[in-house]
């Protein structure tokens, strides 16, 4: 027991870029102006995309996941009060054509030196799955809880945590 | 506490309880009429104050010779009345949302057409109204107000028209709704500098203390907010973040109105400030079922209510709301369609869109009925006067909104 405590401590402690997907070349990205049908068949595939200004640079300017798809392929229930700018996107009505019309442009990002336990309390706070992980507002990596949950794991099974840092 | 205060809070608490309800079902049978749910809501409050409260307050029943006491409702219990404070927080939250929903970037975004129809569409209105206002005899700062009525546009009836009809992604569609957003930005502006100026010659002063506190609350809070959400953040209680937003909303609504632009600005200010907050992605789930579930309901059933307050009906004043409610009519039409039309013209759209661009701009309806209360609050609209333009403001809201779907439609019709 004493040593599991200990484990879940070391692992509070280690840094993002310890763990983290560093493969940016697989990140499902996407160009802000890209077409609503090109974002679909990525995710189809994929749980989320991660918006940016050009591929090149790589300015993360906001994230696509199933749900925001899930609000402009439902048919769109007007809400009785309109006070500020009303969210009209939708399929059905032609006013969702590129990824900026659906994206979440409040991101919740984490750095590569943020602790581990910052980024669970983040993904606790703002009820996420998954943090980007940027460096002068550009991607450099994400990290998933699916990624955390097998780190954590395989831990547990006495493999090192941080074993394949550089891969 | 003696038992008659106890009494008191009860009775005002089953009032809340009755205005919901009442907000509620109205509410839901005008959106069933596809009509804006906020005109059920302002009728509940004119059925609630004008009869149900009139005719069964502090009355006996008996059910087979039971006596049922049914206990004494009043709007206007005490001072200050906390039906009242409840409407007040009410506006404050219409205007949080507005702010926190206002994204600046995709308002940078939008184009010249939309600020130039949004321009076109407050400046005709605005004169129109003010003249009108001079004509029927009213003095220059209610004439102001009474143009400043006229400019903010409610997009929501267009926006379920042109959905309808399968337009919502033309020009059209996408320059009104942006020039919505832009207008009722510039209806909150002027009517800052309207509530602020006691006189014509004050306007300078007043200009002086918008900038002054839109460079404090805003600049300043943007390069402070985050450090104050963080704290929010580090108190490990429950939903304390929201505490602290609420705290932020509250603490601008009173230096704004210390200031003297009206509590409501200092609300729209912090909304703006929370929305461009990454943080607020927290909140704001919660902060609407907070307002939409209970105070702003409370808001448009006490704006119904209102109308009954030492109200007298006889013939002269039906006469004079009668003449104001038509002229204002017509000049919100026309004003819009005009103001709107040539707005667009300018910007290189064909008359056709031009038309079109400016109908689908004349519903009225939130930030109207919110500019009434806000001159009645600060006694720029006074008595019967007072009474006179809140109720042809609802009649205008009303109005529009019912007119607009047909000439939307109209307008769109034949179109290749």
């Amino acid at each position: 027991m004493k040593k599991k405590k200990r484990l879940i401590s070391d692992f509070y402690e280690l840094k993002v870029n310890q763990i983290m997907d560093k493969r940016v070349w697989d990140l499902p990205l996407i160009e802000d102006k890209e077409d609503v049908y090109h974002v679909l068949a990525i995710l189809g595939g994929r749980n989320h995309i991660w918006v940016v200004k050009d591929k090149k640079e790589k300015e993360l300017v906001g994230v696509i996941t199933e749900h925001d798809v899930l609000s402009i392929l439902a048919p769109k229930d007007f809400p009785s009060y309109v006070f500020g700018m009303p969210n009209i996107s939708s399929i059905q009505h032609g006013t969702a054509k590129t990824a900026e019309d659906i994206m979440c442009h409040r991101i919740i990002s984490c750095g590569p030196g943020d602790k581990i336990l910052d980024a669970l309390m983040k993904m606790v706070k703002y009820r996420l799955r998954r943090l980007p992980v940027l460096k002068d507002k550009k991607i450099v990596g994400e990290l998933t809880l699916h990624q955390l949950i097998r780190k954590y794991y395989d831990a547990t099974q006495y493999k090192p945590i941080v074993e394949d840092e550089e891969g | 506490m003696i038992k008659t205060e106890f009494e008191i809070i009860f009775n005002v608490l089953l009032l809340i309880a009755i205005a919901l309800i009442f907000a509620r079902i109205i509410g839901y049978l005008f959106y069933r009429l596809k009509q804006p749910a906020v005109i059920g809501e302002v009728i509940a409050g004119v059925i609630l104050g004008g009869i149900i409260v009139a005719y069964f307050s502090g009355q006996e029943f008996y059910i087979l010779s039971y006596k049922l006491p049914l206990p004494n409702l009043n709007f206007y219990s005490n001072n200050p009345d906390p039906f009242y404070l409840l409407a007040q927080i009410g506006i404050l939250f219409i205007l949080f949302i507005s702010g926190l929903e206002t994204n600046i970037s995709r308002m940078k975004r939008l184009g010249k057409t939309s600020v130039s129809v949004a321009i076109g569409g407050v400046i005709l209105p605005l004169v129109l109204g003010f003249i009108l206002g001079l004509i029927l005899g009213f003095s220059i700062q209610v004439s102001i107000v009474i143009g400043l009525i006229l400019t903010a546009t409610s997009v929501g009836v267009t926006v379920r028209t042109l959905m309808d009809i399968d337009e919502l992604d033309s020009d059209v569609g996408t320059t009104i709704l942006g020039s919505a957003v832009i207008d009722d930005v510039i209806g909150i502006v002027l009517l800052a500098f309207v509530l602020g100026a006691e006189s014509m010659m004050g306007l300078a002063a007043v200009g002086i203390r918008i900038a002054i506190f839109f460079f404090i609350f805003l600049y300043i809070g943007l390069k402070i907010i985050d450090k104050i959400l963080d704290l929010g953040d580090k108190i490990h209680l429950p939903r304390a973040f929201l505490s602290i937003s609420l705290a932020i909303l509250l603490i601008y609504s009173f230096f704004s109105d210390k200031a003297g632009i009206s509590g409501i600005i200092g609300a729209f200010i912090a909304g703006l400030l929370i929305g461009q907050n990454v943080r607020s992605r927290k909140i704001v789930e919660d902060i609407k079922s907070i307002g939409y579930g209970l105070f702003i309901p409370l808001f448009f059933v006490w704006i119904g209510v209102s109308l009954w307050e030492g109200y007298e009906t006889n013939y002269s004043s039906i006469m004079h709301i009668s003449i104001l409610f038509l002229a204002l009519l017509f000049i919100s039409i026309i004003g819009k369609i005009i103001g709107c039309g040539a707005g667009a013209k300018i910007a290189g759209m064909s008359n056709r869109e031009s038309l079109q661009i400016g109908v689908g701009m004349i519903p009225r309806m939130e930030l109207a009925l919110v500019i009434s209360t806000a001159a009645i609050n600060h006694s720029i609209l006074n008595g019967e006067i007072g009474q006179e333009i809140l109720l042809v403001t609802i009649l205008i809201a009303i109005s529009t909104t019912i007119i607009t779907p047909f000439l939307i439609k109209a307008t769109f019709k034949n179109e290749e």
